[in-house]
């Protein structure tokens, strides 16, 4: 049974050292995360884990994280039941715009502080409703 | 991203399966009864839907759609046949009907009466789900074609062949439908067959009225939408007219209409500041201050030092300016900042669902900085539930419009102050 105040979080960063940090700080507020390093692999961790929270870097190699954010929104099973955290520089009005329009939910700005990135986590999944909280049968649309 | 194969099969919006997914069943039913109609329900304006609200919200309306179909052809003569998507996340729908043994296939004309019933079961339910504002853009074509089971022929290649043909005719209903339109609009130029609705905008804390922003309708039913209207005088070229004949309407009400003190909101396409006829000197204005023209941001201005004279002719006048759709567009502020404007109405799409976007609230919180700084008022519009009202009312917006507060009428308001005593400002909201 999923711990609603504790939803799975898949936390994705290029950087293994950003990624641990975050992971560690988390893990150790009671979340189950899990990391990819890359968008590719976050997308395959996203249909894997079906997390109920995504902390997306932006700045990836390959598929950025406006890609992987849009991909994430777009997914026909998965994308509605999922808030977006863009991890980013997200310093002007283009920008959060350009956030907006890939379906991103929230932003923590980057240089962030953990107490900061603790705060967004909880006012997200404060808004999580209890169905969209991974461990609901959120996968296979039936009629 | 892979993709699984289910999602091929079945669309999740609206639950229907894809062609893919049917077309094996359906050969069976084909060989024996020989043959088969193919409906396609072409959707005309849903891109417009995606375009000013998102594609969240057409996502969001295809499955209303989807269920408002199922439902009504469930009750009809063809319940037996089955409703499909061409496409996953597609937004137009195919139909296929396989007559029973013993009834003949339905014909042009029980199409079209079909068709008449499903588009006032969908669009009632469109409207009563998303509002009349996006049920007003809501028409739908259906084209037919008839596939006769050749043994010679691949079957899944007849039934693609039937599926391009009544796509096909969807598409020249359409087009006749067009002009139909475009006779209709003339006609309403013709006979000033247009009325005006005006939607209060209220000021944010105590609700009291501070004017009125005038729609335009056409009085006759395939007009009523003002974005069709100017979507079909911009093809033919009758813009200048119909915003004359807006303009007209909107400033005969105004006496009627206004209390002290409130002012009149009137959409003014930045195209119209080319028309010659649009000038301070003729419109029929007693008190220009109360005036207020709404430019929308998303027509691109061209020449700007040319614009921006035209508005200081304005200005000079007393008319105020607002900047509707701010926010819609990647410009930034500073395209907002160069119109100098006296209200920036806020992009509806900034709105929806702000209580439950932490981005939004920040972008609308920024906004209302700078109009601060620059003397400027901000408007909210397309409020529709009381989680948005308290949002934006926490986030320092100065003036809301929408269906929370008031639905647009042909009258004025009575005040009525808000039922619930506003709470403080919300913590996480700053």
């Amino acid at each position: 049974m999923a711990d609603i105040s504790h939803p799975p979080i898949l936390v994705v960063d290029d950087n293994p050292d950003n990624a641990h940090i975050i992971r560690d700080y988390l893990e150790a507020r009671g979340f189950p995360i899990t990391v990819a390093y890359n968008g590719d692999d976050a997308l395959k961790a996203f249909e894997e884990v079906k997390p109920s929270l995504v902390l997306l870097d932006v700045m990836m190699p390959g598929r950025d994280g406006w890609q992987v954010c849009r991909d994430i929104k777009q997914h026909p099973t998965l994308g509605r039941n999922v808030r977006v955290v863009m991890v980013t520089a997200l310093d002007d009005w283009v920008n959060k715009r350009q956030a907006l329009q890939t379906g991103a939910d929230d932003f923590v700005e980057k240089p962030f502080e953990l107490s900061r990135l603790a705060a967004t986590v909880e006012r997200n999944v404060k808004l999580l409703v209890p169905s969209t909280v991974a461990g609901a049968p959120g996968s296979a649309p039936t009629r | 991203m892979s993709v699984d194969y289910h999602q091929l099969l079945r669309d999740s919006l609206t639950r229907l399966p894809t062609v893919a997914a049917t077309i094996d069943s359906v050969r069976k039913a084909v060989q024996d009864r020989g043959e088969i109609v193919i409906l396609y329900f072409n959707f005309d304006r849903y891109s417009k839907v995606e375009e000013v609200y998102g594609w969240e919200k057409l996502d969001s309306v295809l499955e209303t759609t989807g269920e408002a179909m199922r439902d009504f052809l469930s009750k009809s003569p063809l319940s037996s046949s089955r409703l499909m998507v061409a496409f996953p996340n597609d937004d137009d729908f195919v139909f296929f009907h396989v007559p029973q043994d013993d009834t003949p296939a339905a014909t042009d004309a029980e199409i079209t009466e079909l068709t008449a019933g499903l588009k006032e079961a969908v669009s009632s339910q469109i409207e009563r789900v998303h509002g009349e504002d996006i049920a007003a853009l809501f028409d739908i074509f259906v084209g037919r074609s008839l596939v006769v089971y050749n043994p010679k022929l691949r079957l899944e290649r007849q039934i693609y062949r039937g599926i391009r043909e009544a796509a096909n005719a969807s598409k020249s209903l359409e087009h006749r439908e067009q002009a139909k339109k475009l006779s209709d609009l003339r006609e309403t130029l013709r006979d000033r067959g247009l009325y005006i609705e005006y939607h209060p905008i209220v000021i944010t804390d105590s609700q009291k009225v501070f004017g009125y922003e005038a729609l335009a309708r056409g009085t006759m039913r395939s007009m009523r939408s003002p974005e069709v209207m100017f979507e079909i005088a911009a093809q033919s070229d009758l813009i200048w007219d119909l915003s004359r004949l807006c303009r007209e309407r909107a400033i005969e009400g105004m006496g009627k209409l206004l209390k002290d003190g409130e002012l009149l909101f009137m959409n003014v396409d930045p195209a119209d500041f080319a028309d010659p006829s649009f000038d301070v000197n003729t419109l029929n204005v007693k008190d220009p201050a109360r005036v207020v023209i709404e430019i929308t941001e998303r027509t691109a201005i061209k020449d700007y030092p040319k614009f921006r004279g035209r508005l200081r002719e304005f200005r000079d006048k007393g008319y105020r300016f607002a900047v509707d759709d701010a926010g819609s567009g990647y410009a930034g502020l500073g395209s907002i900042a160069n119109l100098e404007p006296d209200f920036i109405k806020l992009d509806m799409s900034l709105i929806n669902c702000i209580d439950q976007n932490f981005i939004k609230q920040n972008l609308v919180e920024t906004m209302v900085r700078f109009a601060n700084e620059h003397g400027a008022m901000v408007i909210a519009e397309g409020v529709e539930r009381k989680e948005e009202y308290e949002m934006v009312k926490s986030l320092g917006v100065h003036l809301v419009q929408g269906f929370f507060v008031h639905k647009p009428s042909t009258s004025a308001v009575t005040y009525r102050p808000p039922i619930h005593p506003a709470p403080a400002l919300a913590e996480g909201a700053k």
